[in-house]
Protein backbone atom coordinates (compact mmCIF):
# COMPACT_ATOMS: atom_id res chain seq x y z
CA UNK A 1 0.00 0.00 0.00
CA UNK A 2 1.76 3.38 -0.91
CA UNK A 3 1.44 6.24 2.05
CA UNK A 4 -0.97 9.01 1.67
CA UNK A 5 1.85 11.35 2.47
CA UNK A 6 5.65 10.41 2.28
CA UNK A 7 8.71 12.49 2.90
CA UNK A 8 12.33 10.35 2.66
CA UNK A 9 15.49 11.59 3.03
CA UNK A 10 14.73 15.30 2.77
CA UNK A 11 17.14 17.57 3.26
CA UNK A 12 17.64 21.80 3.61
CA UNK A 13 21.10 23.41 4.24
CA UNK A 14 20.41 27.37 4.78
CA UNK A 15 24.32 28.66 4.15
CA UNK A 16 26.13 26.41 6.76
CA UNK A 17 22.75 25.05 9.03
CA UNK A 18 21.01 22.04 8.36
CA UNK A 19 17.56 22.70 9.01
CA UNK A 20 16.05 19.24 7.41
CA UNK A 21 19.21 16.46 7.46
CA UNK A 22 17.58 13.23 5.99
CA UNK A 23 13.78 13.92 7.14
CA UNK A 24 11.25 11.03 6.67
CA UNK A 25 8.16 10.27 7.68
CA UNK A 26 4.63 8.94 6.42
CA UNK A 27 1.22 10.33 7.40
CA UNK A 28 -1.96 8.60 7.21
CA UNK A 29 -4.87 9.40 5.24
CA UNK A 30 -7.91 10.90 7.34
CA UNK A 31 -5.41 10.77 10.68
CA UNK A 32 -4.58 14.39 13.11
CA UNK A 33 -0.91 14.15 12.55
CA UNK A 34 1.10 16.13 15.11
CA UNK A 35 4.60 17.43 14.48
CA UNK A 36 6.43 18.54 17.36
CA UNK A 37 9.79 19.07 18.03
CA UNK A 38 12.19 22.16 19.86
CA UNK A 39 12.44 25.62 18.05
CA UNK A 40 14.65 24.94 14.83
CA UNK A 41 14.18 21.34 14.44
CA UNK A 42 12.52 22.20 11.54
CA UNK A 43 8.87 21.95 11.62
CA UNK A 44 7.82 24.66 9.29
CA UNK A 45 10.88 23.77 6.97
CA UNK A 46 9.59 20.53 5.95
CA UNK A 47 6.05 22.11 5.64
CA UNK A 48 7.73 24.32 3.11
CA UNK A 49 9.01 21.49 0.98
CA UNK A 50 5.59 20.10 0.92
CA UNK A 51 4.04 22.79 0.17
CA UNK A 52 6.66 23.54 -2.43
CA UNK A 53 8.02 27.19 -1.44
CA UNK A 54 10.98 25.67 -0.88
CA UNK A 55 13.36 23.06 -2.87
CA UNK A 56 15.28 20.69 -0.88
CA UNK A 57 18.37 19.72 -1.66
CA UNK A 58 18.23 16.25 -1.34
CA UNK A 59 15.17 13.61 -0.92
CA UNK A 60 11.06 13.62 -1.86
CA UNK A 61 7.76 14.31 -1.27
CA UNK A 62 5.23 11.70 -2.77
CA UNK A 63 1.29 12.36 -2.06
CA UNK A 64 -0.98 9.39 -2.45
CA UNK A 65 1.75 7.78 -4.34
CA UNK A 66 2.78 10.44 -7.43
CA UNK A 67 5.51 12.56 -6.43
CA UNK A 68 5.64 16.56 -5.82
CA UNK A 69 9.11 16.96 -6.67
CA UNK A 70 10.02 20.49 -8.07
CA UNK A 71 5.96 21.34 -8.59
CA UNK A 72 4.64 25.07 -7.95
CA UNK A 73 2.84 25.74 -5.15
CA UNK A 74 0.30 26.28 -6.58
CA UNK A 75 0.22 22.65 -8.99
CA UNK A 76 0.56 21.42 -5.38
CA UNK A 77 -2.28 23.49 -4.10
CA UNK A 78 -4.41 21.84 -6.84
CA UNK A 79 -3.38 18.48 -5.94
CA UNK A 80 -4.90 18.23 -2.43
CA UNK A 81 -2.69 19.98 -0.21
CA UNK A 82 -2.91 23.64 1.35
CA UNK A 83 -1.20 25.17 4.20
CA UNK A 84 -1.59 27.88 6.71
CA UNK A 85 1.26 30.25 8.16
CA UNK A 86 2.70 30.74 11.69
CA UNK A 87 2.26 34.31 10.93
CA UNK A 88 -1.00 33.77 9.78
CA UNK A 89 -0.46 35.74 5.87
CA UNK A 90 -4.29 36.89 5.94
CA UNK A 91 -4.76 39.48 2.99
CA UNK A 92 -6.12 42.20 6.13
CA UNK A 93 -7.34 44.90 3.77
CA UNK A 94 -10.05 42.64 2.33
CA UNK A 95 -13.00 41.53 4.43
CA UNK A 96 -13.02 37.63 5.88
CA UNK A 97 -15.27 36.52 2.74
CA UNK A 98 -13.02 37.85 0.48
CA UNK A 99 -10.11 36.18 2.13
CA UNK A 100 -11.60 32.88 1.72
CA UNK A 101 -13.36 33.65 -1.72
CA UNK A 102 -9.78 34.71 -2.79
CA UNK A 103 -8.80 31.32 -1.63
CA UNK A 104 -11.43 29.49 -3.83
CA UNK A 105 -10.01 27.32 -6.94
CA UNK A 106 -10.76 28.16 -10.67
CA UNK A 107 -13.04 30.79 -10.86
CA UNK A 108 -14.99 32.64 -14.22
CA UNK A 109 -13.06 36.07 -14.15
CA UNK A 110 -10.27 35.41 -12.70
CA UNK A 111 -8.56 36.88 -15.65
CA UNK A 112 -9.43 40.01 -17.35
CA UNK A 113 -11.18 38.30 -20.57
CA UNK A 114 -14.21 37.12 -19.11
CA UNK A 115 -14.54 39.77 -16.21
CA UNK A 116 -14.39 42.17 -19.80
CA UNK A 117 -17.21 40.20 -21.58
CA UNK A 118 -18.99 38.31 -19.64
CA UNK A 119 -19.74 40.44 -16.81
CA UNK A 120 -23.23 38.83 -16.27
CA UNK A 121 -21.84 34.99 -15.92
CA UNK A 122 -19.42 36.48 -13.91
CA UNK A 123 -21.37 38.04 -11.50
CA UNK A 124 -23.91 34.85 -11.06
CA UNK A 125 -20.97 32.36 -10.58
CA UNK A 126 -19.52 34.76 -7.66
CA UNK A 127 -22.94 34.73 -6.30
CA UNK A 128 -23.04 30.86 -5.80
CA UNK A 129 -19.32 30.97 -4.49
CA UNK A 130 -20.36 33.49 -2.15
CA UNK A 131 -23.01 30.86 -0.95
CA UNK A 132 -19.70 28.34 -0.50
CA UNK A 133 -18.29 30.95 1.23
CA UNK A 134 -20.24 31.70 4.13
CA UNK A 135 -20.68 28.06 4.64
CA UNK A 136 -16.93 27.43 4.97
CA UNK A 137 -17.14 30.78 7.45
CA UNK A 138 -20.27 28.91 8.95
CA UNK A 139 -17.99 26.04 9.50
CA UNK A 140 -15.25 27.76 10.59
CA UNK A 141 -17.70 30.14 13.37
CA UNK A 142 -17.06 33.18 11.90
CA UNK A 143 -20.60 33.86 9.17
CA UNK A 144 -21.15 37.43 11.92
CA UNK A 145 -17.79 38.33 11.09
CA UNK A 146 -18.48 37.55 6.84
CA UNK A 147 -18.16 41.49 5.61
CA UNK A 148 -15.83 42.92 8.58
CA UNK A 149 -12.38 43.76 7.65
CA UNK A 150 -9.75 41.08 8.39
CA UNK A 151 -7.51 43.66 10.63
CA UNK A 152 -10.90 44.12 12.77
CA UNK A 153 -10.77 40.78 13.66
CA UNK A 154 -9.94 39.73 16.84
CA UNK A 155 -6.05 37.16 16.69
CA UNK A 156 -8.44 34.24 17.71
CA UNK A 157 -10.55 35.14 14.57
CA UNK A 158 -8.24 36.00 12.75
CA UNK A 159 -6.62 32.21 13.06
CA UNK A 160 -9.60 30.80 12.53
CA UNK A 161 -9.91 32.61 9.23
CA UNK A 162 -6.53 31.35 8.07
CA UNK A 163 -8.34 27.59 8.76
CA UNK A 164 -11.43 29.12 6.29
CA UNK A 165 -8.63 30.01 3.64
CA UNK A 166 -6.96 26.93 3.20
CA UNK A 167 -11.00 24.72 3.29
CA UNK A 168 -11.92 27.28 0.52
CA UNK A 169 -9.17 25.23 -1.68
CA UNK A 170 -10.81 22.08 -1.29
CA UNK A 171 -7.55 20.76 -0.49
CA UNK A 172 -7.87 17.35 1.30
CA UNK A 173 -4.72 17.92 3.32
CA UNK A 174 -4.82 20.34 5.56
CA UNK A 175 -1.25 21.67 7.01
CA UNK A 176 -1.57 23.76 9.93
CA UNK A 177 1.19 25.45 11.64
CA UNK A 178 0.55 26.37 15.07
CA UNK A 179 -3.01 26.65 14.76
CA UNK A 180 -3.76 26.75 18.42
CA UNK A 181 -0.63 29.61 19.80
CA UNK A 182 -1.59 33.00 21.39
CA UNK A 183 -5.13 32.01 21.94
CA UNK A 184 -7.05 31.79 24.86
CA UNK A 185 -8.35 28.81 26.93
CA UNK A 186 -11.85 29.22 25.08
CA UNK A 187 -10.67 30.09 21.86
CA UNK A 188 -8.45 26.94 22.00
CA UNK A 189 -11.30 24.30 23.02
CA UNK A 190 -13.19 25.65 19.78
CA UNK A 191 -9.94 25.29 18.19
CA UNK A 192 -9.47 21.76 19.03
CA UNK A 193 -13.37 20.90 18.42
CA UNK A 194 -12.85 22.47 14.68
CA UNK A 195 -9.92 20.34 13.72
CA UNK A 196 -12.03 17.16 15.09
CA UNK A 197 -15.58 18.09 12.53
CA UNK A 198 -12.54 18.29 10.10
CA UNK A 199 -11.38 15.09 10.60
CA UNK A 200 -15.00 13.71 10.58
CA UNK A 201 -15.20 15.58 7.15
CA UNK A 202 -12.59 13.19 5.64
CA UNK A 203 -9.77 15.74 6.06
CA UNK A 204 -5.84 14.66 6.72
CA UNK A 205 -4.37 16.88 8.92
CA UNK A 206 -1.13 17.83 9.51
CA UNK A 207 -0.39 20.31 12.88
CA UNK A 208 2.57 21.47 13.78
CA UNK A 209 2.04 22.35 17.13
CA UNK A 210 3.97 23.65 20.88
CA UNK A 211 1.26 22.84 23.29
CA UNK A 212 1.47 19.65 24.72
CA UNK A 213 -2.19 19.24 25.82
CA UNK A 214 -3.66 19.81 22.49
CA UNK A 215 -1.14 17.40 21.12
CA UNK A 216 -2.61 14.99 23.76
CA UNK A 217 -6.18 15.80 22.90
CA UNK A 218 -6.26 15.82 18.94
CA UNK A 219 -3.27 13.59 17.87
CA UNK A 220 -3.77 10.48 16.57
CA UNK A 221 -0.23 10.25 15.66
CA UNK A 222 3.07 12.40 16.62
CA UNK A 223 5.98 12.87 14.64
CA UNK A 224 8.71 14.30 16.88
CA UNK A 225 11.58 16.42 14.64
CA UNK A 226 14.80 17.19 16.50
CA UNK A 227 17.75 18.76 14.60
CA UNK A 228 15.69 18.23 11.56
CA UNK A 229 15.48 14.53 11.36
CA UNK A 230 12.61 12.49 12.77
CA UNK A 231 13.60 11.19 16.03
CA UNK A 232 10.25 9.68 16.59
CA UNK A 233 7.02 8.76 16.01
CA UNK A 234 4.09 7.16 18.39
CA UNK A 235 0.97 7.76 20.01
CA UNK A 236 0.72 10.74 21.36
CA UNK A 237 1.20 8.72 24.66
CA UNK A 238 4.08 7.18 23.74
CA UNK A 239 5.47 10.28 23.02
CA UNK A 240 4.75 12.86 25.70
CA UNK A 241 6.25 10.15 28.16
CA UNK A 242 9.03 9.43 26.78
CA UNK A 243 11.98 10.77 29.48
CA UNK A 244 14.42 11.11 26.37
CA UNK A 245 12.60 13.35 24.34
CA UNK A 246 10.90 15.09 27.38
CA UNK A 247 14.81 16.02 27.71
CA UNK A 248 15.08 17.34 24.70
CA UNK A 249 11.88 19.38 24.50
CA UNK A 250 11.99 20.90 27.38
CA UNK A 251 15.50 20.64 29.17
CA UNK A 252 17.40 19.98 26.25
CA UNK A 253 20.21 20.15 23.98
CA UNK A 254 19.68 21.98 21.80
CA UNK B 1 -10.29 74.91 -30.37
CA UNK B 2 -12.54 76.20 -27.83
CA UNK B 3 -10.79 75.57 -24.71
CA UNK B 4 -13.07 73.74 -22.70
CA UNK B 5 -13.47 71.08 -25.33
CA UNK B 6 -9.86 71.05 -25.48
CA UNK B 7 -9.55 70.80 -21.68
CA UNK B 8 -12.18 67.57 -21.52
CA UNK B 9 -10.42 65.65 -24.85
CA UNK B 10 -7.15 65.98 -22.76
CA UNK B 11 -8.82 64.84 -19.38
CA UNK B 12 -10.25 62.01 -20.96
CA UNK B 13 -6.93 60.55 -22.85
CA UNK B 14 -5.27 61.28 -19.27
CA UNK B 15 -8.10 59.82 -17.68
CA UNK B 16 -7.63 56.43 -19.68
CA UNK B 17 -3.49 56.92 -18.90
CA UNK B 18 -4.55 57.17 -15.11
CA UNK B 19 -6.31 54.16 -15.26
CA UNK B 20 -3.09 52.56 -16.93
CA UNK B 21 -0.83 53.89 -14.36
CA UNK B 22 -3.75 52.95 -11.69
CA UNK B 23 -3.88 49.60 -12.45
CA UNK B 24 -0.06 48.69 -12.57
CA UNK B 25 1.21 51.12 -9.92
CA UNK B 26 -1.49 51.64 -7.40
CA UNK B 27 -3.04 47.48 -7.93
CA UNK B 28 -0.73 45.52 -9.40
CA UNK B 29 2.06 47.22 -7.25
CA UNK B 30 4.64 47.04 -10.35
CA UNK B 31 6.19 50.72 -10.00
CA UNK B 32 6.54 51.82 -13.35
CA UNK B 33 7.60 54.87 -14.56
CA UNK B 34 7.69 54.23 -17.99
CA UNK B 35 3.97 54.43 -19.20
CA UNK B 36 4.73 57.51 -21.06
CA UNK B 37 7.18 55.52 -23.75
CA UNK B 38 3.88 53.35 -23.80
CA UNK B 39 1.68 55.63 -24.31
CA UNK B 40 4.07 57.09 -27.02
CA UNK B 41 4.27 54.01 -29.24
CA UNK B 42 0.06 53.72 -29.29
CA UNK B 43 0.45 57.33 -30.53
CA UNK B 44 3.30 57.15 -33.11
CA UNK B 45 1.58 53.87 -34.55
CA UNK B 46 -2.04 55.18 -34.99
CA UNK B 47 -0.08 58.57 -36.70
CA UNK B 48 2.00 56.14 -38.96
CA UNK B 49 -0.81 54.10 -40.04
CA UNK B 50 -3.42 57.39 -40.46
CA UNK B 51 -0.78 59.32 -42.86
CA UNK B 52 0.24 56.87 -44.98
CA UNK B 53 -3.59 55.83 -45.21
CA UNK B 54 -2.96 52.50 -44.66
CA UNK B 55 -6.18 52.06 -42.79
CA UNK B 56 -8.67 53.56 -41.04
CA UNK B 57 -8.57 55.00 -37.51
CA UNK B 58 -10.24 52.19 -35.69
CA UNK B 59 -8.39 49.66 -36.84
CA UNK B 60 -5.02 51.63 -36.86
CA UNK B 61 -6.05 51.79 -32.77
CA UNK B 62 -6.85 48.24 -32.44
CA UNK B 63 -3.21 47.47 -33.54
CA UNK B 64 -1.89 49.92 -31.54
CA UNK B 65 -3.52 48.62 -28.66
CA UNK B 66 -2.30 45.23 -29.09
CA UNK B 67 1.21 46.30 -29.73
CA UNK B 68 1.30 47.86 -26.45
CA UNK B 69 -0.53 45.21 -24.55
CA UNK B 70 3.08 43.05 -25.78
CA UNK B 71 5.16 46.14 -25.34
CA UNK B 72 3.42 46.42 -21.78
CA UNK B 73 4.14 42.86 -20.87
CA UNK B 74 7.84 43.08 -21.99
CA UNK B 75 8.53 46.11 -20.18
CA UNK B 76 7.20 44.82 -16.69
CA UNK B 77 8.53 41.45 -17.15
CA UNK B 78 11.44 42.31 -15.63
CA UNK B 79 9.61 43.32 -12.34
CA UNK B 80 8.54 39.78 -12.41
CA UNK B 81 12.02 38.62 -11.54
CA UNK B 82 13.62 41.90 -9.51
CA UNK B 83 11.84 42.81 -6.96
CA UNK B 84 10.65 46.79 -5.98
CA UNK B 85 13.53 48.74 -5.96
CA UNK B 86 15.09 47.45 -8.30
CA UNK B 87 12.54 47.67 -10.78
CA UNK B 88 12.31 51.25 -10.68
CA UNK B 89 15.72 51.58 -11.88
CA UNK B 90 14.92 49.38 -14.64
CA UNK B 91 11.71 51.12 -15.33
CA UNK B 92 13.75 54.44 -15.65
CA UNK B 93 16.02 52.91 -17.75
CA UNK B 94 13.10 51.44 -20.24
CA UNK B 95 11.73 55.41 -20.80
CA UNK B 96 14.98 57.08 -21.51
CA UNK B 97 15.29 54.42 -24.39
CA UNK B 98 12.09 54.81 -25.26
CA UNK B 99 12.80 59.04 -25.53
CA UNK B 100 15.64 57.96 -27.66
CA UNK B 101 13.79 56.29 -30.03
CA UNK B 102 11.27 58.84 -30.18
CA UNK B 103 14.14 61.51 -30.71
CA UNK B 104 16.71 60.00 -32.68
CA UNK B 105 14.71 57.52 -35.34
CA UNK B 106 13.87 60.07 -37.50
CA UNK B 107 12.66 58.31 -40.45
CA UNK B 108 9.84 56.67 -38.36
CA UNK B 109 8.70 59.29 -35.76
CA UNK B 110 10.04 62.82 -37.15
CA UNK B 111 12.93 62.81 -34.13
CA UNK B 112 12.70 65.67 -32.54
CA UNK B 113 10.17 67.81 -34.63
CA UNK B 114 7.63 65.56 -34.31
CA UNK B 115 4.92 64.32 -37.04
CA UNK B 116 2.79 67.43 -38.17
CA UNK B 117 -0.73 66.80 -39.97
CA UNK B 118 -1.79 63.54 -38.42
CA UNK B 119 -5.44 63.44 -40.26
CA UNK B 120 -8.53 63.35 -37.81
CA UNK B 121 -10.34 60.15 -36.32
CA UNK B 122 -12.87 58.37 -38.82
CA UNK B 123 -15.21 56.05 -38.05
CA UNK B 124 -17.51 54.33 -40.42
CA UNK B 125 -15.87 55.82 -43.29
CA UNK B 126 -16.50 59.51 -41.91
CA UNK B 127 -13.66 62.32 -40.46
CA UNK B 128 -14.56 63.41 -37.53
CA UNK B 129 -13.37 67.16 -38.44
CA UNK B 130 -15.37 69.14 -35.98
CA UNK B 131 -14.13 69.79 -32.12
CA UNK B 132 -17.63 68.51 -31.35
CA UNK B 133 -17.28 65.09 -32.32
CA UNK B 134 -13.46 64.98 -31.34
CA UNK B 135 -14.01 65.40 -27.86
CA UNK B 136 -17.33 62.98 -27.88
CA UNK B 137 -14.70 60.13 -29.04
CA UNK B 138 -12.58 61.15 -26.34
CA UNK B 139 -15.27 60.99 -23.76
CA UNK B 140 -16.53 57.85 -25.04
CA UNK B 141 -13.03 56.32 -25.31
CA UNK B 142 -12.93 57.50 -21.17
CA UNK B 143 -16.46 55.98 -20.43
CA UNK B 144 -15.11 52.63 -22.03
CA UNK B 145 -12.25 52.66 -19.73
CA UNK B 146 -13.74 53.82 -16.93
CA UNK B 147 -16.40 50.75 -17.38
CA UNK B 148 -13.93 47.84 -18.39
CA UNK B 149 -12.09 49.01 -15.09
CA UNK B 150 -14.81 48.77 -12.99
CA UNK B 151 -15.86 45.49 -14.42
CA UNK B 152 -12.11 43.99 -13.69
CA UNK B 153 -12.04 45.49 -10.03
CA UNK B 154 -15.55 44.14 -8.82
CA UNK B 155 -14.25 40.39 -10.71
CA UNK B 156 -12.43 37.86 -9.39
CA UNK B 157 -9.44 39.61 -10.95
CA UNK B 158 -9.86 42.46 -9.03
CA UNK B 159 -10.09 40.58 -5.97
CA UNK B 160 -7.14 38.47 -7.13
CA UNK B 161 -4.86 41.64 -7.53
CA UNK B 162 -5.76 43.27 -4.72
CA UNK B 163 -4.76 40.23 -2.54
CA UNK B 164 -1.10 40.18 -4.50
CA UNK B 165 -0.62 43.47 -3.28
CA UNK B 166 -0.95 42.23 0.20
CA UNK B 167 1.11 39.37 0.32
CA UNK B 168 2.44 37.27 -2.89
CA UNK B 169 3.09 34.07 -0.70
CA UNK B 170 -0.33 33.97 0.83
CA UNK B 171 -1.53 34.41 -2.79
CA UNK B 172 0.31 31.66 -3.95
CA UNK B 173 -0.37 29.17 -1.03
CA UNK B 174 -4.39 29.96 -2.05
CA UNK B 175 -3.18 28.34 -5.18
CA UNK B 176 -3.39 31.06 -7.36
CA UNK B 177 -0.86 31.92 -10.20
CA UNK B 178 0.95 35.41 -9.39
CA UNK B 179 2.62 35.57 -12.62
CA UNK B 180 -0.15 34.85 -14.65
CA UNK B 181 -2.09 38.07 -13.10
CA UNK B 182 0.53 40.37 -12.92
CA UNK B 183 0.84 39.86 -16.79
CA UNK B 184 -2.85 40.58 -17.44
CA UNK B 185 -2.70 43.66 -15.38
CA UNK B 186 0.12 44.65 -17.71
CA UNK B 187 -1.71 44.13 -20.70
CA UNK B 188 -4.87 45.69 -19.71
CA UNK B 189 -2.41 48.97 -18.63
CA UNK B 190 -0.79 48.15 -22.12
CA UNK B 191 -4.01 48.45 -24.00
CA UNK B 192 -5.24 51.37 -22.20
CA UNK B 193 -2.20 53.41 -22.73
CA UNK B 194 -1.99 52.48 -26.11
CA UNK B 195 -5.80 53.89 -26.93
CA UNK B 196 -5.02 56.47 -25.07
CA UNK B 197 -1.99 57.08 -27.38
CA UNK B 198 -4.03 56.63 -30.57
CA UNK B 199 -6.68 59.50 -29.47
CA UNK B 200 -3.75 62.02 -28.32
CA UNK B 201 -2.25 61.49 -31.91
CA UNK B 202 -5.41 62.21 -33.77
CA UNK B 203 -7.15 65.01 -31.39
CA UNK B 204 -3.85 66.94 -31.28
CA UNK B 205 -3.19 66.29 -35.24
CA UNK B 206 1.04 66.66 -33.70
CA UNK B 207 3.03 64.66 -31.57
CA UNK B 208 6.38 64.89 -30.50
CA UNK B 209 8.62 63.49 -27.73
CA UNK B 210 8.35 65.48 -25.08
CA UNK B 211 4.84 64.61 -24.89
CA UNK B 212 6.25 61.04 -23.64
CA UNK B 213 9.56 61.63 -21.83
CA UNK B 214 9.52 60.55 -17.95
CA UNK B 215 8.57 64.61 -16.96
CA UNK B 216 5.23 62.67 -18.63
CA UNK B 217 5.57 59.33 -16.86
CA UNK B 218 6.27 61.18 -13.53
CA UNK B 219 3.28 63.68 -14.12
CA UNK B 220 1.11 60.74 -14.75
CA UNK B 221 2.15 58.90 -11.25
CA UNK B 222 1.14 62.47 -9.88
CA UNK B 223 -2.43 62.14 -11.15
CA UNK B 224 -2.53 58.53 -9.39
CA UNK B 225 -1.14 60.02 -6.22
CA UNK B 226 -2.97 62.87 -6.35
CA UNK B 227 -5.75 61.67 -7.93
CA UNK B 228 -6.37 58.89 -5.78
CA UNK B 229 -4.34 54.86 -5.98
CA UNK B 230 -6.36 52.21 -6.55
CA UNK B 231 -9.80 53.14 -7.11
CA UNK B 232 -11.67 53.97 -10.21
CA UNK B 233 -12.67 57.87 -9.16
CA UNK B 234 -9.33 58.58 -8.07
CA UNK B 235 -8.07 57.61 -11.89
CA UNK B 236 -10.68 60.57 -12.66
CA UNK B 237 -10.21 63.26 -10.34
CA UNK B 238 -6.41 63.59 -10.95
CA UNK B 239 -5.80 64.17 -14.49
CA UNK B 240 -9.20 66.82 -14.24
CA UNK B 241 -7.44 68.53 -11.33
CA UNK B 242 -3.61 68.16 -12.43
CA UNK B 243 -4.72 69.14 -16.44
CA UNK B 244 -6.62 72.42 -14.80
CA UNK B 245 -3.71 73.62 -13.27
CA UNK B 246 -1.97 75.30 -16.40
CA UNK B 247 -5.00 76.66 -16.93
CA UNK B 248 -5.11 78.22 -13.39
CA UNK B 249 -2.13 79.41 -13.50
CA UNK B 250 -2.46 81.62 -16.88
CA UNK B 251 -4.86 83.36 -14.48
CA UNK B 252 -1.85 84.40 -12.29
CA UNK B 253 -0.26 87.46 -13.77
CA UNK B 254 3.15 86.16 -14.94
CA UNK B 255 5.75 85.49 -17.73
CA UNK B 256 4.99 82.37 -19.51
CA UNK B 257 8.55 81.03 -19.42
CA UNK B 258 8.34 81.11 -15.19
CA UNK B 259 4.51 79.41 -15.90
CA UNK B 260 6.18 76.36 -17.49
CA UNK B 261 9.02 76.14 -14.55
CA UNK B 262 6.41 76.83 -11.88
CA UNK B 263 3.65 73.90 -13.15
CA UNK B 264 6.96 71.58 -12.57
CA UNK B 265 7.70 72.89 -9.65
CA UNK B 266 3.94 72.55 -8.24
CA UNK B 267 3.44 68.94 -9.88
CA UNK B 268 6.53 68.12 -7.80
CA UNK B 269 5.20 69.71 -4.41
CA UNK B 270 2.06 68.48 -4.82
CA UNK B 271 3.71 64.77 -5.34
CA UNK B 272 5.97 65.24 -2.42
CA UNK B 273 2.81 66.82 -0.11
CA UNK B 274 0.43 64.50 -0.58
CA UNK B 275 2.60 61.57 -0.17
CA UNK B 276 2.93 62.49 3.09
CA UNK B 277 -0.12 64.00 4.72
CA UNK B 278 -2.40 62.40 2.40
CA UNK B 279 -0.90 59.23 0.79
CA UNK B 280 -4.55 58.03 -0.12
CA UNK B 281 -5.32 60.92 -2.48
CA UNK B 282 -8.23 62.54 -2.83
CA UNK B 283 -10.22 59.75 -3.22
CA UNK B 284 -8.33 56.76 -3.21
CA UNK B 285 -6.78 54.20 -0.90
CA UNK B 286 -3.42 54.24 0.39
CA UNK B 287 -0.82 53.18 -1.95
Amino acid sequence: MTAYLQASGVDVSFGGLKALNDCGFTVQQGKITCLVGPNGAGKTTIFNVITGFLRPGAGSVSFKGQTLDGWKPQAIVAAGIARTFQNLRLFVDLTAIDNVLASMPAQTGEEPVAAIFRPFHVASAQRHRRVEALAILNRVGLIERANDFTRNLSYGEQKLLTIARVLATGAELILLDEPASGLSAGALDGVMALLRRLQDDGKTLLVVEHNTRVVQQIADDVLFLHQGHLMAQGTPEAIVNDPALAEIYFGGTI
Amino acid sequence: MDFWFSYIALASIYVLLGLSTNLLVGIAGIFSVSQAAVFGVGAYIVAFFLMNETMSFLPALAIAALCCIALNILVTLPALRVSGDYFVVTSFGIQLLATAVFTNWTDGTGGANGLPGIPPPDLAGKALESSGEVVSLCVAGMGLGCLIFWLVMRAPFGRLLRAIREDELAVAAAGKSVLRAKVSAAALAGAFAGTAGGLYATFLSFIDPSSFDLDSSILLLTMVVVGGARTLAGSILGPFLLLALPQILTLVDIPTTVAAAARQLIYGVLLIAFMLFRPQGLAGEKL
